[in-house]
């Protein structure tokens, strides 16, 4: 299953990066690789098989608790890794002209 | 020397106020001083904060109050993707660069309400993406046996740091091998909990599913007490379990007569190296002379391990990861026009190669049209894999087999071989994908004087008896140390 240029600037996109012609050139090799390597998987028979995406399942509780207020962070707290920050809130570009 | 004391050690003499903490934290600054410019295993040194933590333990010592704290005045590492509040939090990525996390990870809490005393945030791959340190952002640690090899990774810098003394014990974590095959590289023990036993809250999420933070230390005893602080369920990460945490330390030195050991014949296959082999199969002679029963059993899905692995978590990863944006924190490029430019600048700019090709691989796998072919082929063999653990773990109480197929390689063989570095966590995975706890345990030295380290698996919640196991054949194989190449 090789994969096209195309294709991989279009996981790039879904991705939200961007790449360099440069870098996209040294990244499709490797890529195909890894992808050829895991497409070995197809190979099993698996109908039958349920998935599994948690590795404890029948202890996998996620209790409910109470909804109760608790102390969190202050706005300054939660600001103070902001890049760009304005009173109460992060800044970003302008979304709306 | 006082850096080369254990935990334990350290404890006693701490309790019996032979020496004082600040004695114990100067001693090990001073070997970190001394040390680090050639291993390089910490981001950050917290020499201030950690001789202030000390004086206060001290003034108390000295007024006579009791200290119920397990881990009273030790010196920890803390992998840097582990929060810490005020100090700064990079995960080895220059996306996090400036990120100083306003909160403790719970397990950061739990060690300092021990009384244990975090030196340092240690070095690991760029958002624990890597098995050799070398994708940190800001420099690849060394092995301490041997300067021109790597470490292991992703929990290089933790492993590095407890392997040349610089401190008596370290948290890693571990999502594929993260903390055992770095303990393997590095001649120190290392052990990765059941899925859930331990408080993900404030380890930066890698692969959720996967994610698991564990312990590091020169010792089985030191490794036990370290779990003890930390084990337990949390509020705050649901995917913490509620069971009651064991005492891991009251049946350290119980024989193991009985216990039943499977060997899988697939960890013995073409590729481990020849004097791996040698080491674990005179270690598995020595669990058969402390009374343990060995078996040859099968998991014969293993060569979809990596397959597996390298499709589920990078999947993970890919949605973990799509918070890194430039807004709430982290890198935010100068150069962008609009938001959207913004948050894509920020990204291609911040994140490093490994991470950007898993969160590619992941996104493939994960879009429409490859979803079925891989994400759901690969859950499905997660199955599989899970299934031959039960069926293996209803003949036998543990496994036994090699921790890494090769021994530590140098510096940049693999960088440019990422599937090659991939194929190195063969053995370690699939502990991660089925949930079970894992453990890495010096067994040896090669001939050019690396460390060698042997895997025990358990099934879920199994670390008292894992730990056990453990202790028993640590005593027995008495592994003799030779001296590390930092200390020639």
């Amino acid at each position: 299953m090789a994969i096209t240029t195309k294709e991989i600037e279009k996981i790039a996109d879904l991705s939200h990066l961007r790449f360099t012609p440069k870098e996209l050139q040294l990244f499709v090799d490797p890529f195909q690789e890894i992808l050829d390597y895991c497409a070995q998987l197809e190979a099993l028979p698996t109908d039958t098989v349920e998935p599994t995406y948690h590795a404890l399942d029948q202890e996998r509780a996620t209790p409910m608790r109470e909804d109760q207020v608790q102390a969190s962070f202050s706005s300054k707290q939660a600001l103070a890794n902001a890049p760009d920050s304005s009173d109460e809130h992060f800044r970003v570009p302008a979304v709306i002209e | 020397m006082i850096h080369q004391r254990s935990i334990r050690e350290l404890r006693d003499s701490i309790t019996r106020q032979e020496v004082s903490v600040t004695e114990v934290v100067e001693g090990f600054l001073d070997r970190i001083d001394q040390q680090e410019e050639k291993v390089k295993a910490f981001l950050s040194v917290e020499a201030e904060s950690a001789r202030a933590q000390a004086r206060a333990l001290d003034e108390k010592l000295a007024q006579g109050e009791a200290l119920h704290g397990l881990l009273t005045g030790i010196p920890v590492a803390v992998k840097d993707n582990i929060v810490t509040e005020e100090i700064r939090t990079t995960c080895g990525s220059r996306i996090l660069e400036n990120y100083v996390p306003p909160y403790d990870a719970t397990v950061v809490r739990s060690l300092k309400e021990n009384g244990a005393i975090v030196v340092g945030k240690a070095n690991c791959d760029e958002f624990a993406m890597g098995s050799s340190t070398e994708n940190s952002a800001y420099f690849p640690t060394r092995n301490p046996w041997d300067l021109e090899r790597v470490p292991g990774g992703s929990s290089g810098g933790s492993a590095a740091a407890v392997a040349a003394w610089e401190v008596p014990g370290a948290l890693g974590s571990d999502t594929g091998g993260s903390i055992r095959q770095p303990a393997a590289f590095c001649g120190v023990v290392g052990l990765k909990p059941t899925y859930g036993r331990v408080s993900r809250y404030g380890l930066v999420a890698f692969a959720s599913s996967l994610d698991q933070i564990g312990p590091l230390a020169n010792s089985v005893w030191d490794v036990a007490l370290l779990l003890q602080a930390i084990a337990g369920s949390d509020a705050r990460d649901s995917t913490s379990v509620q069971r009651p945490v064991e005492d891991y330390l009251e049946d350290l030195g119980k024989d193991v007569e009985g216990f039943r050991i499977g060997v899988p014949s697939e960890w013995f296959s073409s590729g481990l190296d020849p004097q791996i082999e040698q080491a674990v199969q005179g270690a598995i002679q020595k669990l058969e002379g402390l009374g343990c029963v060995v078996k040859e059993v099968h998991l014969p899905h293993t060569e979809h391990a990596i397959s597996t692995y390298y499709i589920i978590a990078p999947a993970e990863a890919s949605s973990n990861l799509a918070r890194y944006d430039g807004v709430k924190y982290g890198y935010r490029s100068s150069d962008a026009s609009n938001l959207e430019d913004m948050f894509r600048s920020a990204r291609s700019q911040g994140f490093g190669e490994e991470v950007k090709r898993r969160i590619m691989i992941g996104t493939y796998a994960l879009s429409s049209g490859y979803y079925d072919a891989f994400f759901l082929k690969a859950s499905k063999v997660r199955t599989l894999l899970k299934n031959d653990y039960l069926e293996a773990f209803k003949e036998v109480d543990f496994l036994v087999g090699p921790t890494t197929p090769s021994l530590p390689f140098k510096m940049g063989a693999k960088t440019t071989d990422p599937l090659q570095m991939y194929l190195m966590d063969v053995y370690t995975v699939t502990a991660n994908l089925a949930g079970i706890p894992g453990l890495a345990l010096p067994c040896g030295f090669s001939q050019e004087g690396l460390p060698i380290g042997l895997q025990i698996q358990a099934p879920h919640f199994e670390e008292a008896k894992l730990l056990r196991l453990a202790h028993a054949l640590e005593g027995e194989l008495a592994v003799e140390r030779p001296e590390l190449a930092v200390d020639q």
